[in-house]
């Protein structure tokens, strides 16, 4: 590699050290700053940090953003999934499970009845509502992902699952 | 007999309390000034009833943890100078604060108190004596491990606290020669007095070179970045890699107490110790003629309260140096060691003589 | 003989040939829904139209005869446009419901559109709405919507089973595909009507909405359901296994064989594969101690077997053990049975043949009355001139007791009657039964070891014809269980014979040296469409 050949004032070293000085003392000066108005409660909106203490504090999300699964549905409530296989067949994490089954009106005809995202293993890469022929899998700003325990089963608690029609993440009901 | 003994045993314990207490802050504050010059926060998760305290804590968890852990002797190494060692090193590093005068001498109850534990004719030269023995620590905490990147880590600390110690003695004896004593009280003392009357006499007037390589020679003294090679976290951990428990706790404790009695040595010879500008005994003189009349007591506290704030002021500034520049290669270390730091010592040496020779 | 040019390649075919035939000898595709080469010619869907030089109009190739000095072209500017106009009419009102259509995938449709159609729609009017997901018999469905009207169903069921269920009906854009009155798609034959759709119009009941086509893997193999040999594929889902409940393989398809089965395969065959993933699989070896089944490693059955067999022969010698193999075996698992039983152990009392009390009936088409693969090679392989019969055996009224039985997965209750089996299984001090499903026999033995189905194995079959065919591999045997030739190798073994043969091709090639039948024989040169063994008894005519 070649790099630069250092001037004169560089290599005396210890005017560079007053310069690093200078500017890690500046951060430091500023950034106290800012923490002591937030601590008093003059100034809340500066951070004197550019981490969040993640549990308590979460970094807002651009709304573009787009993380956690969605299954919509048709207009009587009914999800929109035919069960085609696209997003299973175009995942790379292989973490989509679906049962198709047998719909009651023809003109539906098939229909999933398991259609579960193990979001253990998903890299949330957006193939499946790429690769969705209906519109049925849609990606929301949703970024609340948690849970203590990981499990082999894609039906536990991290995981999407649709029963009887309904789209289920941690037992609450999603509406589209 | 016995009030005389209650006292010094008083000064003894105030300062073995208080430099011990500072190293545990020092820690703390190690990782939170960090934090602030990085933009972050720091540790800030231990708490006590949900009581953070800015994780102040932190200090106690880490403590509490480092007597639980394991106290691991590494089967092939030698057991007693293992554990010898870190008591070498913790021991050496603080019985040289007891040179250090943190105040003047006060008259009370009757008595002339120095608020120095010891107020020694040869003060300097026993505070370096100190730190040589400390350099056994080092040594024999790598080659008791039987591990040779504690034994590489040894021997770099050695070689480094020679050469750099060399250099600190070099850069004293300008002041040593200025102000014709050994005794850091008389030092200190003396550099109360003003330069035609407007300028404090301080080390850093008189001594601004000398100042400069102390404070270089200083950091490489207490082995902390960038002068970290016998550490060298990255690389090859250092002397005291075979070490857990409170035995490493005493060694990183010794990084701390090196560096507060750093910065109290810059303190006392640089920068007026417990002195304060235009402040002598019965109050303020400034040099416009205005004049501030305090009690003894009043003059005392300030000035004990000075030398405080000094030494907490050099504590912050070399852990400011110690995350702002990256670590030098060994080579470099002793190249500035050697060909840059002592001759210019030697220099500042020969021009601090030739003025004091003029100025006869 | 005429000789023709398609795409400047030339090529001479017999009197009669179509250009159609003649392209696909020369590996030129030609798009097209209504011909089947098993079929007759319909040219009802035009997607065959060639450019033939100094005829002015495109000619359906399907339908045309070569002439001497003919000059084709398939890949002209017209023919493209033509191909993609007749795929744009036939799409009118197709529903495009691939997403849950079973054949997509598979669809020529698709397969044609993506390949010469690649058009905007231009189709303003409404879809004509028709009947799906119609019921038409046993293991078909119909969608009428996704029907082009190529007609092939309606001729499979008038020229090759001949049960005329299928027609097509109305006039116009109402024509559709119907039954006939009082009629329902219920011939052995059904299956093949789903296979030679080339939409999604007619589908397999059983396979329906199972798996993705994609996500099968073929292999070929053969038929064990009768002495026919039909070449078949079977398809298997190895990598997705919460599909078809957990079934490894999803189905069976034909494969070409113009020697055995043509295009075509029985529905009985074409549904037999189910025993493969049934719950009544034994991936376990099981010993019956007081009464009930225990679980043992494989090791540790073989041992007890290998250790009741020793005790047997020495206690009473080796007329006290009876081996009875099955024609559901693969040449080498019945060689390897015929080597150590009989040559090492020299056991005279080996057969396969059980008289059957409920005779299986055939058809005049491909369905054989024997339903074991390789009864054909059993008999060239386990019969000697010692002329043991089995049946001698079973119809003894005496009360002389035997030491062992082995009995390799034939379920005798069920060919017998269960109190003939029984009373013929009481003879025995200790049956060991090799097999890979559990029966009524099975329950009635003393040892069971798990041994692997054809479709877990590979190895040869010997057709009614005498023609050896190849099974391949589809799937990892389940559990323990190992192929027979395996089975027995270990426990060989275990009498401290030494057998070692690492795969099918191995034991082939030693039973190609020791089986008059079998001579110059090789196993890589059975190829896809297989061999014919020596007919000792023509020889000896000679």
């Amino acid at each position: 590699m070649n790099s630069r050949e250092l001037t004169f004032t560089e290599r005396l070293y210890i005017i560079e050290v007053f310069k690093g000085l200078w500017l890690t003392s500046r951060h430091f000066f500023s950034n106290m700053k800012r923490h002591l108005a937030r601590q008093l409660g003059l100034n809340r909106v500066e951070r004197g940090a550019v981490t969040f203490q993640y549990p308590e504090e979460r970094r807002p999300f651009s709304h573009r953003y787009r993380s956690r699964h969605r299954l919509t549905k048709r207009e009587d409530g009914s999800p929109r999934c035919v069960a085609c296989m696209m997003c299973e067949t175009a995942c790379p994490a292989h973490c989509i499970y679906i049962v198709a089954g047998e719909h009651p009106d023809p003109h539906i005809e098939k229909f999933p009845i398991r259609f579960d995202i193990d979001l253990g293993v998903c890299v949330f890469c957006g193939f499946c509502v790429e690769a969705c022929p209906e519109d049925a899998i849609r990606k929301t700003s949703c970024s609340k992902i948690l849970a203590y325990q990981s499990t082999n089963s894609p039906s536990s608690s991290s995981a999407i699952s649709l029963n009887k029609g309904r789209a289920n993440v941690d037992g609450i009901l999603i509406l589209s | 007999m016995m009030t005389s003994l209650t006292i010094e045993v008083g000064k003894v314990l105030l300062v073995l309390i208080g430099v011990l207490n500072l190293a545990a802050v020092l820690t703390w504050m190690e990782r939170k000034q960090s934090a602030v010059m990085q933009d972050r926060i720091g540790a800030n998760r231990a708490s006590i009833l949900g009581f953070r305290a800015f994780g102040l804590f932190q200090v106690l968890a880490d403590s509490i943890k480092m007597f639980a852990k394991e106290d691991f002797v590494p089967p092939m190494g030698n057991r007693f100078l293992h554990t010898l060692a870190p008591f070498v090193s913790a021991f050496f590093a603080l019985i040289g604060f007891a040179a250090i005068p943190f105040g003047n001498v006060i008259h009370l109850f009757g008595r002339d108190i120095t608020l120095q534990v010891i107020d020694l004719n040869v003060g300097i030269l026993y505070i370096f004596a100190a730190m040589s023995l400390g350099i056994y620590g080092v040594v024999l905490a790598g080659w008791s491990s039987n591990n040779n990147y504690a034994f590489l880590g040894g021997m770099r600390g050695s070689s480094q606290m020679f050469s750099y110690e060399i250099t600190i003695g070099a850069t004293i004896l300008g002041v040593l020669m200025i102000f014709e004593s050994m005794s850091l009280q008389t030092i200190v003392q003396a550099q109360g007095e003003l330069l035609w009357g407007v300028i404090p006499k301080w080390g850093v007037v008189v001594q601004p070179i000398g100042c400069l390589l102390f404070l270089v020679a200083g950091i490489a003294e207490t082995k902390r970045v960038p002068f970290d090679l016998p550490e060298g976290e990255s690389e090859i951990i250092g002397y005291f890699v075979e070490y857990s428990s409170m035995k490493f706790g005493l060694f990183m404790l010794t990084d701390f107490v090196e560096t507060i009695l750093i910065a109290a040595l810059v303190t006392t010879l640089f920068f007026g110790g417990w002195q304060i500008p235009y402040l002598t005994a019965d109050g303020f003189h400034f040099p416009g003629g205005f004049t501030l009349s305090l009690s003894e007591v009043a003059v005392c506290l300030l000035q004990v309260l000075s030398c405080c704030t000094k030494v907490f002021f050099f504590c912050w500034f070399l852990l400011l140096v110690r995350w702002t520049l990256p670590r030098f290669r060994y080579d470099q270390l002793m190249r500035l060691g050697w060909k840059m730091v002592f001759p210019m010592s030697i220099l500042n040496l020969l021009a601090t003589s030739l003025v004091i020779l003029l100025l006869q | 003989m005429p000789t023709l040019t398609i795409n400047q390649k030339s090529i001479t075919v017999p009197d009669g040939t179509t250009i159609i035939q003649a392209a696909d000898k020369l590996d030129i595709e030609i798009p097209r829904y209504c011909y089947h080469p098993g079929l007759s010619i319909a040219g009802s869907c035009r997607m065959c139209l060639v450019e033939v030089e100094r005829i002015p109009k495109l000619q359906p190739a399907c339908n045309t005869r070569v002439s001497e000095g003919m000059v084709v072209h398939t890949n002209t500017e017209k023919v493209k446009e033509a191909v993609s106009g007749v795929l744009e009419f036939l799409l009118i009102n197709h529903p495009l419901d691939c997403p849950v259509c079973d054949q997509a995938g598979e669809c020529y449709l698709q397969e044609y559109y993506m390949k010469f159609g690649l058009y905007e729609s231009r189709m303003d009017e409404n879809k004509i709405k028709r009947h799906k997901a119609e019921v038409i018999g046993p293991h078909v469905i119909l969608d009428t919507e996704r029907c082009i009207l190529c007609s092939r169903c309606v001729r499979f069921v008038n020229e090759v089973s001949h049960s005329h269920e299928i027609g097509i009906f109305n006039r116009g854009s109402q024509s559709e595909i119907g039954l006939l009155p009082g009629k329902v798609l219920d011939n052995n034959y059904s299956g093949n009507v789903v296979d030679i759709c080339p939409v999604g119009a007619l589908t397999d009941r059983g396979f329906r909405f199972q798996c993705r086509v994609w996500y099968l893997s073929e292999t070929n193999s053969i038929c064990p359901g009768c002495s026919r040999g039909c070449n078949i594929s079977i398809h298997s889902n190895r990598q997705r296994p919460h599909h078809a409940e957990g079934r490894r393989v999803v189905r069976l398809k034909p494969r070409f064989n113009a020697e055995v089965n043509h295009w075509w395969i029985c529905d009985e065959g074409r549904y037999g594969y189910k025993f493969i993933d049934d719950p009544s699989r034994i991936s376990l070896a099981r010993v019956k101690e007081k009464g009930e089944f225990l679980v043992l490693t494989l090791d540790q059955a073989i041992g007890r077997a290998g250790q009741k067999l020793k005790e047997a022969l020495e206690r009473a010698g080796r007329d006290s053990v009876v081996v009875i193999a099955s024609p559901q075996l693969a040449n080498e698992d019945l060689f390897v049975i015929r080597k150590f039983w009989g040559e090492d152990l020299g056991l005279s009392q080996i057969d396969f043949r059980i008289p059957n009390q409920n005779p299986a009936r055939g058809d005049d088409f491909l369905l054989r009355a024997d339903r074991n693969p390789n009864t054909r090679g059993a008999e060239a392989i386990l019969l000697d001139e010692n002329g043991f019969d089995l049946t001698q055996l079973l119809r003894r009224e005496d009360s002389r007791k035997f030491q062992l039985l082995c009995l390799f997965g034939q379920d005798l209750t069920k060919k017998l009657g269960v109190p003939w089996a029984e009373k013929f299984l009481q003879q025995f001090e200790y049956v060991i039964y090799v097999g890979s499903n559990e029966n009524e026999t099975s329950a009635l033995s003393h040892l069971i070891l798990p041994s692997a189905t054809y479709a877990e194995t590979e190895g040869t079959f010997t057709n009614f014809e005498g023609r050896v065919q190849k099974i391949d591999q589809a799937v990892e045997p389940l559990g323990d269980s190992l192929p027979t030739w395996e089975t027995v190798s270990k426990l060989a073994r275990a009498l401290g014979y030494g057998y070692d043969y690492d795969n099918a091709e191995e034991i082939f090639g030693e039973l190609a040296e020791r089986v008059v039948e079998f001579q110059n024989l090789a196993y890589e040169k059975i190829g896809d469409s297989g061999v014919e063994i020596t007919d000792v008894s023509k020889m000896q005519v000679k």
